[in-house]
C-alpha cells in the first residue's frame, strides 16, 4: 500500500512538473509605461506552437512592426501545438478584454467556435496563415502554399532546361501545406507524357532534416544521376545537400527550398548551399498594419493573401525579388 | 540468450533487402556505408539505455538529453568559439550530471523510473530550447550590425568526416567505441555484475553487500553522458544545434535494445545484442527508404515486423 501511495505521489509529482513546464511565460512584449497603456490599447496575440521557428519569427515580425507604435501592447500567448490549450489562451485573452486578437490557429475545427464568441463581442479577429471556419472573424492572412510550390515548379523546369531527374522530399504529407506545396510543384513542372524532365524518387521527410538526410541518401544510391532536389522547407534541402556532399555529387545537383528564414534558407543561399529558396512570409507585418486600420475604425478587407519572394545566388544580396 | 536469436531478425531483414534491393542500390558498399552512420546516433541512444534497462530501470529522457548536448556544443564552440578541449568535457559532463539527477531521483527518492526520466525528459527540452532562444544555432550568427557568417569549426567537419580510406564515418566509430566502453563495463568489471545484480533482483543484490543506490545512479549517468555524446554527433551532422532535434529518438533506442533480447524486466541482456538490435531497425528503415515506400505503409510495416521480431525471439526462448 505504501509503495502504492508513493508511486501515486510520484505521478502527481510529475504531473505537476509537466504543467509547470507548460505554464512558461510567453515572450514578453514590449514593457509599456502605464500612460502608455492608459490611452493605448491591447492586442492578444494567440500563437499554436512556438517550438517551429517560423512562428518564433511570425512572434518576432509582429513585435517588431508594434514596435513602431508606442500605443500598442502586446499580450503573447504560446499554446504549445495544443488545439485546447489554445482555445483556453484565447478565453483567457476575451476575458481580459484585449482591443484587439491575433491568432495563428494550430486547427480550423476545435478554434473555430473560440474565435467566433471573440467575434461577436465586438472584438476585432485577425486570423493569421492557418483559417478557421465560416465566416466569424475580421480578416484572415496567409500566403498560398500552392503558388509557392508552382513558382519553385517552374524554377525547377528552367534551371534544368527542361529535361533531368528530378528528388521531392516532402513534408509531412497529411498536412496541407504539404499537400499545396507538393500539388503546386506539380502543376509547375506541367510535365507531359515522356517528358525528359521526371521525378525519379520522392520521399515524406517530415519537415526533419536529419531524416531528409536519409532518403536522400536512398535516392543517390538507387540513382547514378539526381539534377535537381525540391525540398518542401530549407531545412529538408539542407539535409539532402550534406547527404550529397559527403558522397561528393552536390556540385552536379541544384537545390531548391522553401520558408527563407534569415538564418536558415537565405543564409544556405547566401552560403552558395541551396541555389534557390521561396519566402512562405509570416504576415506579421501585415497583421499589425491591419490591425491599425481596425482600431482606427476603418474596414479593410476580409481576406488578404501575400505574394512571396525567391532568393537565388544572384539576387540574394540585394535581398531577393518579390513574385506578387 | 543466444546471439542467433537475435541476429535471425536482421537476417531476415538483409534478406529482404536482396530481393527488393531498390534497382541493385542495396548491393552498393555505399548503401551498407550509409546504415552505419544512419544508426550510430541513435546507436549510442541505445548503447546507454542497455545499461539503464539491465539494472532494471528506463530512460526516457535520452532523447532531449541529445538535443542539450546538440544545443550546448553548438553554443560553445559555434557561438562563442570556445575550444573544443573545453566545450567537449563540459557537454559530456552537463550529460552526465543530467543523467544522474535522474539516477538519483530514481534511486534516492523512490520516485518510479518511468516518472522520473519522463520529468527529464520534458525539463531537458525545455532547457535546451531556453538556451538556444528557441531557434537553431548555425554558422550564422546575428550580430548588432546584421548577419555574419561564420566558418564551420573544425571539429564539426573532422565528426562528420570519413576516415580509413573514407570508407567509415567517424561517428560510426565513435559508436564502435561507445559499444566497446559499455562492452568493458558490463562483461570485465565488477561494476557491470554489480548493474546485472541489481537488475535482476533489487532486494537481494542489496542484501548480498551491492551498493544499489551507486549502482542505478551510475547506470542513468553513463546514460546521459553518452546521450550528450551522440547529441555533439548530432550537431556535427547538421552542420548546427537544433533545440528540437531527436523527438522520439527515446523509443527507437529501446526498440533497438529490445529487439536485440534484452529483457525491459532487467537483468537478463547483452551490449552486444543491442548492436544487432540496432543494424537491424537500421536496415529495415534503409530498405524502406530505398524502396520509396510511402510513410504509411513504412510505419505500419515496421510496426509489424518489431512484434514479428519479439515475438520469435520469446518463442525460441523457451
Amino acid at each position: 500500500m505504501a509503495l502504492v501511495r508513493r508511486s501515486f505521489l510520484g505521478v502527481v509529482a510529475a504531473l505537476a512538473l509537466l504543467a509547470c513546464s507548460r505554464e512558461k511565460p510567453a515572450p514578453a512584449g514590449p514593457a509599456p509605461s502605464a500612460s502608455a497603456v492608459r490611452d493605448g490599447y491591447v492586442i492578444g496575440v494567440s500563437q499554436c506552437n512556438l517550438g517551429e521557428p517560423w512562428r518564433v519569427q511570425m512572434n518576432a515580425d509582429i513585435l517588431k512592426a508594434a514596435l513602431a507604435h508606442p500605443e500598442l501592447r502586446l499580450v503573447f500567448k504560446d499554446a504549445q501545438n495544443d488545439s485546447l490549450r489554445q482555445r483556453a489562451q484565447v478565453e483567457e485573452l476575451a476575458a481580459q478584454q484585449v482591443d484587439l486578437l491575433i491568432i495563428s490557429p494550430k486547427e480550423a475545427a476545435p478554434l473555430t467556435k473560440p474565435v467566433a464568441e471573440v467575434y461577436r463581442k465586438g472584438i476585432p479577429v485577425i486570423v493569421l496563415d492557418r483559417a478557421v471556419e465560416g465566416e466569424e472573424y475580421s480578416t484572415f492572412i496567409g500566403a498560398d502554399n500552392r503558388r509557392i510550390g508552382r513558382e519553385a515548379g517552374k524554377l525547377a523546369k528552367q534551371m534544368l532546361g527542361g529535361k533531368g531527374k528530378i528528388v521531392e522530399l516532402k513534408g509531412l504529407m497529411t498536412s496541407t501545406p504539404a499537400q499545396d506545396r507538393h500539388q503546386g510543384f506539380l502543376e509547375g513542372l506541367a510535365l507531359e507524357p515522356g517528358s525528359a524532365l521526371r521525378i525519379v524518387f520522392e520521399a515524406d521527410m517530415q519537415w526533419l532534416e536529419p531524416n531528409a538526410r536519409k532518403e536522400m541518401e536512398s535516392a543517390l544510391a538507387a540513382n547514378r544521376s539526381i539534377d535537381l532536389v525540391y525540398a518542401h522547407n530549407d531545412p529538408g534541402a539542407h539535409g539532402a545537400y550534406l547527404a550529397a556532399k559527403s558522397m561528393n555529387r552536390a556540385d552536379k545537383i541544384k537545390f531548391i527550398g522553401i520558408d527563407a528564414l534569415a538564418h536558415e534558407g537565405v543564409a544556405y543561399v547566401r552560403q552558395g548551399l541551396l541555389d534557390a529558396t521561396f519566402q512562405y512570409p509570416t504576415g506579421g507585418a501585415e497583421a499589425i498594419d491591419v490591425a491599425l486600420r481596425y482600431l482606427k475604425g476603418e474596414k479593410p478587407e476580409k481576406k488578404i493573401t501575400l505574394g512571396t519572394r525567391v532568393f537565388t545566388k544572384q539576387n540574394v544580396a540585394q535581398g531577393g525579388e518579390a513574385i506578387p | 540468450m543466444n546471439a542467433w536469436r537475435a541476429l535471425l531478425p536482421l537476417l531476415a531483414v538483409l534478406l529482404l533487402g536482396a530481393v527488393f534491393s531498390g534497382d541493385g542500390a542495396f548491393f552498393a558498399w555505399e548503401t551498407h556505408r550509409a546504415v552505419l552512420r544512419e544508426v550510430s546516433v541513435m546507436g549510442m541512444l541505445a548503447c546507454g539505455m542497455t545499461v539503464v534497462i539491465l539494472a532494471g530501470g528506463i530512460d526516457l529522457a535520452v532523447g532531449s538529453l541529445l538535443a542539450l548536448g546538440a544545443v550546448g556544443f553548438s553554443w560553445f564552440v559555434l557561438r562563442h568559439g570556445v575550444s573544443v578541449w573545453i566545450a567537449l568535457p563540459a557537454v559530456l559532463a552537463l550529460g552526465a550530471a543530467a543523467g544522474s539527477v535522474t539516477g538519483v531521483l530514481v534511486a534516492r527518492a523512490r520516485i518510479p523510473a518511468f516518472i522520473a526520466s519522463l520529468a527529464m525528459m520534458v525539463f531537458a527540452r525545455g532547457l535546451a530550447k531556453h538556451w538556444s532562444g528557441g531557434q537553431k544555432i548555425s554558422t550564422y550568427v546575428q550580430t548588432p550590425t546584421g548577419f555574419q557568417n561564420v566558418a564551420l569549426p573544425q571539429i564539426f567537419e573532422a565528426l562528420d568526416a570519413r576516415v580509413l580510406g573514407g570508407q567509415i564515418a567517424v561517428v560510426t566509430l565513435l559508436f564502435a567505441a561507445s559499444a566497446l566502453v559499455v562492452y568493458v563495463i558490463l562483461e570485465r568489471l565488477r561494476l557491470g555484475r554489480y548493474v546485472y545484480a541489481v537488475g535482476g533482483n533489487y532486494e537481494a543484490a542489496r542484501l548480498a553487500g551491492v551498493p544499489v543506490r551507486r549502482v542505478l545512479v551510475f547506470s542513468y549517468a553513463l546514460c546521459g553522458l553518452l546521450a550528450a555524446l551522440a547529441g555533439i554527433c548530432q550537431a556535427a551532422q547538421e552542420t548546427q544545434g537544433d533545440p528540437e532535434t531527436g523527438l522520439g529518438y527515446e523509443l527507437d533506442a529501446i526498440a533497438m535494445v529490445v529487439l536485440g533480447g534484452t529483457s525491459l524486466a532487467g537483468g537478463r541482456g547483452r551490449i552486444g545484442l543491442t548492436l544487432i538490435g540496432a543494424l537491424t531497425l537500421g536496415y529495415l528503415q534503409k530498405v524502406l527508404s530505398l524502396n520509396a515506400y510511402s510513410t504509411e505503409a513504412r510505419l505500419m510495416l515496421t510496426g509489424a515486423i518489431l512484434i514479428a521480431a519479439v515475438l520469435f525471439q520469446r518463442r525460441s526462448a523457451r
